[in-house]
């Protein structure tokens, strides 16, 4: 099995504003193959593009645009971790050695099919994510004691985060205050402890451990993955829990030979503020009871070590791009490239990202 | 429209089992998923327990325990504050897609 590397990355700025698929898909995708060096086109061999998007045989207008004739090529859809299913399907090209070297380009629509999943009849005429996230904000301020400041401080501070991010949708900085006070959507959540769907999109170049070392200089390999489906029902999981991470993750950690203390930076799936909460518990960096606390000394101490980019709260949530952008940002970390967003010494990075209320979890872990 | 949906639309929510595994499937499909026999169907009591709940504006909603252990969220009638574990009564409709509605029991 081939050792699989990060050796290029590209995006564009994510926006509220619904914008054409095919534009976005090509600015990061060209800007992802500027980025590596001595690239030769006939080398890329597979062409992945993750969207919830309706467009058909993207895969194969991507190469054309791009000037690839890739022996693979095809679209991977699996709601809002279609990003990071769409990069550990190329690695398990690469690993195996049907391909060499993969492009992986996520890209989304603000306005798009994926935010809401039809087929699950259990949630009735309250299909829309803010009832099962008003569940589960609900659920943890009962079990665990968390407080209403705890949760706000999930979105201030990925708020202040995302202000060096020079994709993220917004550069706003939002206090503790502002986020208590903004829009009441439901009892348990306000509109700013919400990720807010956006257009954009983000890609990634996977190559060989041979092909790696002529195209990056610092090429960042993947060295643990974990992936875990319980259900497509949110109605089936409990509510204080995401089983499908805590499985996951437990398969990475095992794989990449690591334990949680040996994180430097990871990027949690945010999707409520209660969800980044639940997520440092279920990978093991905090207990449940402590994890209100925890993120408050995070923000406290201006540590980023949590959702550096801002998350996807702070960031924006293009559906298909996030898990490629949640990528892209640990690599910048583990190449010394974040900029002001930078973690010092930084050698090993975890990516989390879920789909549909945590009924599915994906886990990455890179090294330097 | 499936079989689930046109009993919805009558106001009745059919619970759909396998007779052979003894096992609820839910959400309803046609086969078991466990020995992949067809499925059957029986009558919910129209009874179930609040899980949880929250409000939006002036109504409550929560995710509500029905027969069998299947979960489902509504909308929650109650002149009080709800409280989990409190049993509901639940209607049901179907206009494109189901809606279950629940109203506290001795409220």
């Amino acid at each position: 099995m081939s050792k699989v590397a990060i050796v290029g990355t590209g995006q564009t700025k994510f926006s509220k504003d619904d914008d054409n698929i095919e534009k976005l898909l090509f600015e990061s995708a060209s800007n992802c193959l500027q980025s590596t060096n001595n690239l030769d086109l006939n080398n890329i061999d597979g062409v992945l593009v993750s969207t919830n998007n309706n467009s058909k045989y993207l895969g194969a207008i991507l190469s054309e645009t791009m000037g690839i004739q890739p022996k693979i090529s095809h679209s991977i859809e699996h709601l809002c971790s279609s990003g990071t299913n769409a990069i550990i399907s190329a690695y398990a090209y690469i690993s195996s050695g049907l391909s060499d070297m993969v492009l992986v380009s996520g890209v989304e629509s603000a306005t798009n099919p994926g935010q809401v999943l039809e087929w699950d009849k259990s949630r009735g005429i309250l299909e829309h994510p803010i009832y099962w996230g008003s569940m589960l904000t609900k659920s943890h301020k009962r079990k665990f004691q968390t407080t209403e400041e705890e949760l706000a401080i999930v979105s201030a501070k990925n708020h202040k985060q995302a202000i060096d991010n020079p994709f993220a949708y917004s550069n706003e900085p939002r206090t503790i205050s502002e986020v208590m006070n903004s829009k009441q959507i439901t009892d348990d959540l306000r509109i700013l402890d919400c990720s807010r769907s956006c257009s954009g999109s983000s890609s990634i170049l996977l190559a060989s451990e041979e092909k790696a070392k002529t195209l990056s200089d610092q090429p960042i390999w993947i060295t643990g993955i974990g992936q875990k489906t319980t259900s497509a029902s949110f109605t089936k999981n409990i509510l204080e829990e995401i089983e499908s991470t805590r499985i996951a993750v437990n398969s990475a950690y095992k794989m990449a030979k690591i334990e949680p203390k040996n994180i430097d930076v990871v990027e949690v799936h945010d999707a409520f503020s209660v969800c980044e909460l639940m997520a440092v518990s279920e990978l093991g960096i905090t207990s449940n009871e402590k994890s209100g606390e925890f993120i408050r000394n995070l923000f406290n101490t201006e540590n980023r070590m949590v959702n550096p980019r801002g998350g996807l709260i702070g960031a924006g949530h293009p559906l298909g791009a996030t898990g490629i952008s949640q990528t892209i940002e640990i690599t910048n970390q583990l190449q010394g490239k974040a900029n002001k967003r930078q973690i010092s010494n930084a050698t090993t990075g975890l990516i989390h990202n879920m789909s549909a209320a945590g009924t599915s979890s994906s886990i990455m872990v890179l090294k330097n | 429209m499936t079989f689930f949906e046109q009993q919805l639309e009558q106001g009745i929510f059919q619970i759909c089992y396998c007779k052979n595994c003894n096992n609820t499937i839910w959400p309803p499909k046609e086969i078991c998923h466990i020995c992949h026999n067809k499925a059957n169907w029986k009558k919910s009591t129209n009874f179930g327990k609040i899980v949880e709940f929250s409000k939006k504006e002036s109504t409550y909603f929560g995710l509500i325990e029905i027969d069998d252990g299947i979960r489902v969220l509504g909308n929650i009638s109650s002149v009080s504050v709800p409280k989990v574990g409190q049993l509901v009564r639940m209607n049901v409709s179907f206009n494109s897609k189901p809606n279950y509605s629940f109203i506290v029991e001795n409220n």
